[in-house]
């Protein structure tokens, strides 16, 4: 994977159907938030993790996506990172995640959720 | 890197140390506590117990094994069971139970299972483990304390 994998074209950051369900689900009967933030932050074995968060507000420095009818925030630090990410939600019996698909990403931890780019 | 790691730490040795040390130990009073919180039992926490409740049918129970595995070397393994081998130990607690076979006990004993919700990822963990080391920073993966 190239280090600079830019698409103009294509949202910075890509919802998967259960993903949209999931963030709907949210969000649904909390009317104070419209949307969710992702960013990310330095932490775990191999440098950095993703962080999800309810947010009030768009930030300016924020990019938008808006699919499907909700809005995902990506904070300034994470839009390089993330760019052409797809963002997923899993849920099995044991544990129900949010899974980041990342092409920029040269390596993980074992558990996937810390990363290097 | 991970597997090169968990070769470089071979698993049986751990346990082996760890006993040793604790047969061995002198009485000072600090030892003593540490031996004390060091029982070959696994707890469930109120939310581990809450949530088994919801998920779990009759006669399910969460089965806990570690592996060599990981960034740390080892690594937790979650999974339903409905099958109770002759060397699983059961933790029982409301109804609910966890199994773990006698050799990942070795590795998990005196800790505490635990479901952790977050906006993010909701997934059990085991927590507060005596012999763990320092684990990675998701809670799957650890090293054992030598």
């Amino acid at each position: 994977v190239s280090r600079r994998k830019i698409l103009p074209t294509r949202a910075a950051l890509t919802l998967t159907p259960s993903a949209v369900n999931k963030i709907r689900t949210l969000l649904h009967d909390k009317p104070e938030y419209i949307g969710m933030k992702v960013g990310v932050r330095t932490r775990g074995c191999n440098g950095l993790t993703y962080t999800l968060d309810y947010t009030t507000a768009k930030d300016k420095s924020d990019e938008e996506v808006i699919q499907d009818g909700v809005r995902v925030f990506i904070e300034k630090k994470a839009q390089l990172t993330l760019l052409g990410t797809e963002m997923d939600f899993l849920e099995s019996k044991l544990t129900s995640e949010f899974v980041f698909n990342n092409p920029n990403i040269k390596g993980t931890c074992g558990c996937g959720e810390s990363f290097n780019i | 890197g991970a597997p090169g790691k968990a070769l470089v730490r071979p698993p049986q040795m751990s346990p082996m140390v760890s006993a040793f040390s604790a047969k061995y130990s002198s009485t000072s009073a600090q030892q003593q506590q540490a031996q004390v919180t060091y029982d070959d039992t696994v707890k469930l926490s109120e939310s581990c117990v809450k949530r088994m409740g919801e998920i779990m049918d009759k006669g399910e129970y969460l089965r806990i094994t570690v592996e060599g595995g990981g960034c740390s070397g080892f690594q937790y393994k979650f999974s339903v069971d409905n099958i109770r081998n002759d060397d699983d130990r059961v933790f029982e607690q409301d109804g609910v139970g966890v199994i773990v076979d006698q050799e990942s006990l070795e590795f998990v004993k005196g800790s505490t299972v635990d479901f952790c919700q977050e906006l993010i990822r909701s997934a059990f963990l085991v927590q507060k483990n005596p012999q763990a080391d320092h684990g990675c920073s998701c809670g799957s993966s650890f090293s054992i304390k030598v």
